[in-house]
């Protein structure tokens, strides 16, 4: 190993603006790769040099292991950080980096490989005295059906090679064990190729708690504590928060050490997250993933700790950033998702082009963010746009502060998650700290606020005479509303 | 000019105005000072109205404007109002063809339907895939699908026709 002087970013979006910017801190050169509908992205702008990639589709551009990999060589870099998603936990490219001599940020590929292997990593846990769900290996279509009233009802399809909450189906009764079955292997094949599933059991009123660990070459691991990610939609994680509210200090304690264990017994290597499952009867291990994660921020503001420069000091052979009995927590931080989703209708994917952008910023507020005018929000990728952490002396506080941020963020052009996270702060179970992962069932749709009603009438009342009033320019043809009147008015 | 604003199966006529100060919008409970200024691109506005200033989204989605105010939503039907009444108003339903639309722009995995097969209401009669997540589309009422208009490893809009269900 030896330390990182040129790094090639092999991801797009927030994460890649966040990986170039812990290369400025450290003084390593960054640099970029894009695909052409990235071409005005800030991560492009930003780094050192960008190599354009000839095809907007995952497999031919960030997911093509393969042409990054050439595309490393030839740009002299030495290391490739892998983002999340993507290649991130990919075991065959971190292994062709390896042969390659190019360093990969993260685990070693066979580490990836025993994480990967959702089954594998169950028992290793398991081994080291952590208690897992009940749940099932790899299973076929009607070994799936045996065993799923073994594991019993409801119950979990998860995918082997999964992650990030993809391919994850919810099936209560044997009739939708097919339906279900039929969509996890689609999904699992198109996000990870791999259509292999496992089951595992469901608890209904459970807490998604992970602890942020850090493992050295020397085999050190030291936990950062724990986040709490409960409020999470169709399995993606909305909000996010470190410390994890209403936990006794013993089963902190209790999880941190789990994670460590667990760590430990898959011989873990740079900067993990081990997932558990909390509920009354005690904590679960459920998976670990070996990337940096799209809430790394919460544990960096309660830490001080910058986790994604600690990922390139690993990977560049250092030892752990902190000892244990370092590690010092200091108030409290939330992080929102806000995703290219349309809340009021299901979270369905919005597409379309963003026209206007306003971000937050001020006391206790951090905005990890992709966007750019000009960006078109498509189908291929994950919807995530940007990340709101805020952070204050209590949890209270950076509620208020979030809520502040969220209001001062505009974004045009797309439907966002934003009204979500109004609604979210603002319901009493939030606010209490004392919320499970059904949280965000409780979704209506948000409240209107008082005299809404007559608001939004004299706002499209008003909206209404400036476009009748301003001469039309002419448009790309998506909304030619005069036309459509005038139309109308000629039918008549 | 006068608008017609249906909101929460109300309708209502509001007559705007320039004024020097903004717009007087004469609405049946009284007039009010309104002043409608851009954000941020083409959808966030500051409102001020009636003592209160507020940001708001304003998204045109087929003939309805979608009014976001915090955390919620109105959708609001807004057209001008003309002195002849509109001839397309109460048309007949009966047993129409349905057309199951793709709710979003996407790649059709898969038809689990043939033409002339009987489905329930509910039964999936496509799966879109977009941004990784596979979501069925239902169908919206029990019958005969009389027509598929797409197959999968195609690329559809928002709002394409999938299917054609008879009722």
């Amino acid at each position: 190993m030896r330390p990182i002087r040129r790094l090639l970013i092999a991801n797009r979006g927030e994460i890649a603006v966040r990986v170039v910017r812990a290369c400025r801190d450290l003084g390593i050169a960054p640099l970029a790769v894009y695909a052409p509908i990235d071409a005005g992205a800030p991560h492009v702008r930003l780094a050192d040099d960008a190599l354009p990639l000839s095809d907007d589709a995952p497999a031919a551009s960030y997911l093509n292991g393969a042409l990054l990999l050439d595309l490393a060589r030839r740009a002299e870099a030495d290391a490739i950080h892998p983002g999340y998603g993507f290649l991130a936990e990919n075991p065959a490219f971190a292994a062709a980096c390896e042969a390659a001599g190019i360093t990969f940020v993260g685990p070693p590929s066979a580490v990836l490989a025993r994480c990967g292997d959702k089954a594998a990593a169950r028992s290793a846990a398991a081994s080291a005295g952590v208690s897992v769900l009940p749940g099932s290996g790899p299973v076929g279509d009607d070994e799936a059906v045996r065993q799923a009233t073994s594991v019993g009802f409801p119950v979990l399809i998860k995918a082997v090679g999964g992650g990030g909450g993809k391919g994850i189906h919810l099936v209560r009764s044997p009739e939708e064990l097919p339906g279900a079955l039929r969509r996890a292997r689609g999904e699992a094949q198109t996000a990870f190729a791999d259509p292999r599933v496992y089951l595992e059991r469901l608890i209904e009123r459970a807490r998604h708690v992970e602890v942020q660990i850090l493992a050295d070459a020397a085999g050190v691991v030291v936990h950062l504590g724990e986040r709490a990610c409960s409020v999470q939609r169709r399995h993606q994680k909305l909000i996010e928060e470190a410390p994890a509210p209403d936990l006794s200090p013993e089963l902190r304690e209790a999880l941190g050490r789990a994670a460590v264990a667990v760590a430990r017994a898959i011989g873990y290597r740079n900067a993990g997250t081990i997932e558990f499952l909390v509920d009354r009867s005690g904590f679960y291990f459920i998976e670990v993933n070996a990337r940096i994660q799209v809430e790394h921020p919460v544990t960096e503001s309660v830490t001080g700790v910058d986790l994604v420069a600690a990922q390139l000091r690993l990977a560049g052979g250092e030892r752990t950033p902190v000892r244990q009995d370092d590690v010092r927590w200091t108030g409290a931080a939330l992080e929102c998702r806000i995703s290219a989703e349309d809340p009021h209708s299901g979270f369905l994917p919005s597409i379309g082009r963003i026209d206007g952008v306003v971000d937050p910023s001020g006391p206790g507020i951090r905005v990890d963010s992709g966007l750019w005018v000009g960006q078109q929000v498509l189908r291929h990728y994950d919807p995530l746009l940007a990340k709101v952490i805020a952070s204050g002396p209590t949890r209270e506080a950076a509620i208020t502060r979030m809520g502040r941020a969220l209001r001062e963020f505009l974004i045009s052009g797309v439907d966002t998650t934003i009204p979500f996270h109004l609604w979210a702060l603002d319901q009493p179970e939030f606010v209490q700290g004392q919320y499970d992962i059904r949280f965000a069932d409780a979704w209506n749709g948000g409240a209107a606020p008082p005299d809404a009603e007559r608001l939004a009438v004299l706002a499209a009342a008003a909206w209404m005479f400036h476009r009748m009033a301003t001469p039309a320019l002419p448009t790309d043809g998506t909304a030619p509303r005069w036309v459509a009147a005038a139309r109308e008015e000629g039918l008549r | 000019m006068i608008f017609e604003i249906e909101i929460g199966g109300r309708s209502q006529r509001v007559e705007v105005e320039p004024s020097s100060d903004g717009l007087v919008v004469r609405a049946p409970d009284g007039d009010l000072l309104v002043r409608l200024r851009p954000l941020a691109g083409s959808e966030w506005w500051r409102l001020d109205a009636g003592g209160r200033s507020v940001s708001v989204r304003l998204r045109e989605r087929g003939a309805e404007l979608l009014v976001t105010l915090g955390a919620a939503r109105t959708a609001v039907g807004i057209r001008r109002a003309l002195p002849v009444r509109s001839r397309r108003t109460g048309a007949a339903g009966g047993d129409l063809p349905i057309e199951v639309r793709a709710p979003m722009p996407g790649l059709v995995v898969d038809v689990p339907v043939a033409a002339g097969a009987v489905v329930a209401q509910g039964a999936a009669v496509a799966i879109v895939e977009a941004m990784k997540m596979q979501m069925e589309v239902p169908a919206p009422a029990a019958g005969r699908v009389e027509e598929i208009r797409v197959r999968p490893g195609q690329e559809v809009a928002g709002g394409q026709v999938l299917v054609v269900i008879r009722p």
